[in-house]
């Protein structure tokens, strides 16, 4: 698995889980051990996004920070595999 | 609004191309009980729901199945690149074929075009939240019936993701109307 890809995944689960969270949370907004976790699971995405998009590019078209051109549209897609887009 | 992320929710990265299998998982796309109309019905049944909790949750909910259309668009792309013409005929993917190459198409398995009809927004709370509970208990047994048809392991890993999250939508929506079914009092008149 290449560097991209560890990261992608690490900030991957970390999104998920705050997202799961967010979902538990529509229907027990009460919870604040809940909302606890919901807090901690966004910061470790958010540093995760943030090396990220400084090391491998923009994840929105909006993450433009640092950069000197438009980088947006550098491969891969989501959808392409990584395994050969690398090639 | 929306903004895209350049991520799938879950990875995909197929090694071995399966056109049969394409056929077979793209219901999961455009077929009656697959992502498209998923998002379509939770997008669209949250502007008359009375409940911030309720406008929230399908909102929320909405926003993950075109995450999980996008998963597999994805996945039925990566099953078609490279094939023969030789295994396109031998595969039974020539009626897919000849209609969209291996262009990403809303439809069932067996080619009937995504409609509509599908999905039901009916603008009653009660009415809306079985709906939705029916729609994701019949998307899982679309996932549990492409996981009989497929032994791929790269393939099976992101079905499974998706089946989970088919049961994990299904406990919030009950969850929901567990929570609004004494507040409506089941009476269609109350905030009509």
């Amino acid at each position: 698995m290449s560097e991209r890809e560890k990261l992608l995944r690490k900030l991957s689960g970390a999104m998920f889980a705050a997202f799961e969270m967010q979902l538990y949370l529509d229907t027990h907004k009460h919870d604040t051990e809940a909302f606890k976790s919901f807090k901690e699971y966004l910061a470790i995405a958010k540093k995760c996004k943030e090396e990220y998009v400084e090391r491998f590019g923009p994840l929105t078209a909006n993450d433009i920070y640092g950069d000197t051109r438009y980088e947006w549209l550098n491969a891969p897609w989501p959808w392409d595999n990584s395994k050969e887009a690398y090639k | 609004m929306w903004q895209y992320q350049k991520k799938l929710q879950y990875p995909i990265n197929i090694k071995t191309p399966n056109a049969a299998l394409a056929k077979v998982i793209t219901s999961q796309y455009g077929g009656p009980d697959g992502e498209l109309g998923a998002s379509l019905r939770y997008l669209s049944q949250r502007f008359s729901m009375p409940y911030p909790e309720l406008q929230g949750l399908l909102t929320d909910i909405g926003t993950e199945e075109l995450a999980h259309l996008e998963m597999i668009g994805a996945i039925v792309y990566q099953l078609t690149r490279n094939l023969s013409i030789d295994e396109i005929k031998k595969s039974g993917f020539d009626s897919y074929f000849v209609d969209h190459t291996t262009g990403i198409y809303p439809a069932s398995a067996a080619g009937v075009p995504f409609t509509a009809a599908y999905i039901q927004s009916k603008g009653d709370l009660i009415t809306d939240l079985h709906e939705d509970l029916a729609a994701e208990q019949k998307a899982r047994t679309t996932y549990d019936n492409i996981l009989r048809l497929c032994d791929d392991p790269d393939v099976r890993d992101a079905i499974k993701f998706l089946r989970q999250r088919e049961v994990v939508h299904y406990q919030r929506f009950g969850e929901a109307r567990q929570t609004k079914w004494n507040d409506y009092g089941g009476a269609a008149d109350k905030t009509a």
